[in-house]
């Protein structure tokens, strides 16, 4: 008997530290594979892109543009190309981003009224984008190699079955020091995440509000930041997206910055 | 000249709009600026530095075979003689179109900048609007419009861009009516309210295809780095030169090689720019009425440096040529430039409340012209489409005759409500 209690609490330690060894394995992977579902979807995307910046009391700011994304590696280096609509004191201004998974992303904006494209120094990932509750990292995504990642376990959040993954960065970083997402098992696409600053004090809350299937590829239609810190939300909303549609690398250049690929950016 | 961009705007609406499909998309916004002067002895007819308010209406028509943009200014001016208060100026009306995979066009009238500098421009002499600069208008009114036609042509090698612009157009210089100048016949600042004759409206070159202006560039991704060659043919932009027939100030002839590179590095943006003006009319330097020509160079380093805060800061270097001579044409008793001249700028911006308020100063400063120009404004955008600002343009020189220094009367603050639709 005695030597039947070892053996299993023997074997009990044994699982108990692969499972540890394990999550930490599993949770890296699965981490890898929601940013991948999130983040690189397809190969290319386009969308129309309605942001909604609510603050604190209740007044709103709202952003319109075309987003042109192309994957050069699946899970590598990107390319962003954004084409502003509306507020119309910026409208017809583009901004292009090369995002490289090592180093520093390189973004450029042109400003049509006098005719000026001006690289922007890029060392900030976690400033605004446009003034919104995103983050650059937030809709460019940060990469998971960068975070040390624990699978809490699972739990039902909607009716869906969610892992919940704990992240820690591996250096010092403003946007959070702990982050928990909540990742569909089915989609692997994050349906809420947490952002813990320094003191554990949850700061921003991101939520998938719309989920829909869009040629082929489940896709978070609209998304929400609850800036709890600060008070005041922002809300995006993806329009008329469309999945692998043969983007081409030139688009990427300063040459379609100054004039806009008309084949995807109308009006 | 209105007469002819109005024309040509006209045609190539036609052009664009005539497919079937093309649809025209309109906005703009409604501004209103009012500044004083700081400095009551300034020699100018009032103490406000400006009072306007102006209509922008954006036109814009997307065609299958070609874009077509216009940007049409409409300006009730306070200030102006009871005839002249209404006022419009197109600028911008131009059609966009590509021939091939490789060729874009541009034609008409069109705003054109490149080069490196944070309002420094050393390669980049397309006309700048300076009265618009120092009175508190927008940025965009930094860059006077010209009627050119661009081409840019893209392989494997690079970008070759050229321009070209039937007819010279100048930089718009303060006139001595909301803003004083220095005057070396006098030896002071002038402005009009001593004396109508001081309307400073230099002749510009007579229109001839002879006086056309070119410029190309030749730019191309090298790694992290951009890098570009330059060429410019035409005048210089101010009236550097004088007429030793009728004394009057004339745009001398003028040359410019340059070259540039710019890139991330250091956590920033490192730009490098240089050229050469070749005076043509003064190739010796022996020409007291022409000026001498000169090289000029900078370096300049931006970063962001706290969340929302970005700073920059540029050094130019400007050597002039044959500068013995100069020397030996000075007035004793004077002042006049060194050998080589020094500026130094410095951008800092501010973005705060969600970027809907933005504090930016900007500061020119020469260690041996002993002058500088500092410029600051504050941003408020109250919505998407109301937008309030508060600056100020501030002036300082030991001597009267020197860039900024010659401006120290003009010392004036704004304030400006936007309205955009």
């Amino acid at each position: 008997m005695k030597q039947t209690m070892k053996t299993v609490l023997a074997l009990l330690l044994i699982l108990g530290i692969s499972s540890g060894y394990a999550s930490a394995q599993d949770a890296n992977e699965l981490m890898k594979k929601s940013h991948l579902a999130y983040f690189y979807a397809g190969d290319d995307g386009v969308s129309d892109v309605t942001m909604t910046i609510v603050s604190k009391k209740g007044k709103e700011r709202v952003r319109e543009f075309i987003m042109i994304r192309l994957d050069n590696e699946e899970g590598g280096d990107q390319k962003y190309y954004t084409y502003f609509k509306k507020p119309s004191d910026v409208s017809r201004v583009t901004f292009m981003v090369h995002k490289t998974s090592v180093g520093n992303d390189q973004r450029w904006i042109y400003v049509p009224s006098i005719d000026l494209i001006k690289p922007i120094s890029a060392d900030d990932k976690n400033s605004s984008f446009v003034g919104s509750d995103f983050s650059y990292e937030d809709v460019s995504g940060r990469h998971w190699t960068e975070d040390n990642h624990t699978l809490k376990g699972e739990e039902t959040l909607d009716g869906k079955t969610v892992y919940v993954i704990e992240s820690i960065p591996k250096e010092k970083y403003k946007g959070f020091s702990r982050k928990v997402s909540y990742i569909d098992k089915e989609s692997m696409l994050p349906l809420k995440e947490e952002y813990y600053n320094k003191k554990d004090k949850l700061v921003k809350e991101f939520v998938a509000v719309k989920i829909e299937v869009v040629d082929g590829i489940t896709t978070i239609t609209t998304r929400r930041m609850n800036n709890i810190k600060k008070g005041g939300h922002t809300i995006v909303d993806f329009n008329k997206i469309s999945y692998n549609v043969g983007v081409k690398d030139e688009i990427f250049t300063e040459r379609y910055l100054k004039n806009p690929p008309r084949k995807y950016i109308k009006k | 000249m209105k007469n002819i961009t109005y024309i040509l705007a006209l045609l190539v609406l036609l052009v664009v709009v005539s497919p079937t499909h093309a649809e025209l998309y309109t906005d703009g916004y409604l501004q209103g600026l009012f500044g004083g002067q700081l400095e009551s002895d300034n020699p100018t007819k009032s103490d406000q530095s400006v009072s306007e308010t102006r209509l922008q209406l954006r036109m814009e028509s997307i065609g299958d075979n070609g874009e077509f943009f216009s940007r049409v200014d409409f300006l009730y001016d306070g200030l102006a003689d009871e005839d002249n208060q209404y006022d419009w100026e197109i600028r911008e009306a131009y059609l966009k179109f590509k021939l091939g995979s490789k060729l874009d066009f541009k034609v008409g009238r069109q705003i054109l900048t490149w080069g490196t500098g944070d309002l420094i421009f050393i390669n980049d002499v397309f006309a700048k609007d300076y009265r618009s600069f120092f009175l508190g208008r927008d940025d965009q009114y930094l860059k006077a419009p010209q009627t050119a036609l661009r081409m840019e042509y893209y392989n494997s090698i690079g970008a070759f861009s050229f321009v070209f612009a039937p007819s010279f157009e100048s930089n718009r210089l303060p006139t001595g009516e909301r803003l004083s100048y220095y005057n070396p016949f006098i030896g002071s600042i002038v402005g009009t309210a001593m004396d109508e004759n001081f309307y400073f409206n230099p002749d510009e070159p007579a229109k001839t295809f002879g006086n056309s202006e070119f410029a190309a560039r030749f730019q191309k991704q090298v790694g992290m780095y951009s890098v570009a060659l330059y060429f410019y043919k035409g005048f210089y932009k101010n009236p550097l030169g004088l007429d030793a027939n009728t004394m009057m100030p004339v745009y001398p002839r003028m040359e410019l090689h340059g070259a540039s590179i710019r890139g991330a590095k250091f956590g920033g943006i490192v730009w490098l720019e240089g050229g050469y003006y070749n005076s043509k009319d003064d190739p010796d330097g022996d020409n007291p009425f022409m000026p001498n020509s000169s090289v000029s160079g900078m370096v300049g380093f931006e970063r962001q440096i706290a969340t929302g805060l970005t700073a920059n800061l540029q050094w130019q270097a400007d050597k002039m040529m044959e500068y013995d001579s100069f020397v030996a044409q000075q007035t004793p008793g004077l002042h006049y430039r060194e050998e080589v001249k020094h500026l130094i700028t410095s951008r800092v911006t501010k973005m705060m409340v969600d970027e809907t308020v933005m504090v930016s100063g900007f500061v020119f400063y020469s260690p041996d012209e002993e002058d500088l120009y500092f410029r600051f404004s504050t941003t408020y955008n109250y919505s998407d489409e109301i937008r309030l600002t508060v600056g100020a343009n501030v002036f300082d020189g030991n001597y009267a005759n020197t860039e900024f220094g010659q401006f120290s009367l003009n010392d004036n603050i704004y304030t400006k409500m936007t309205y955009n639709f």
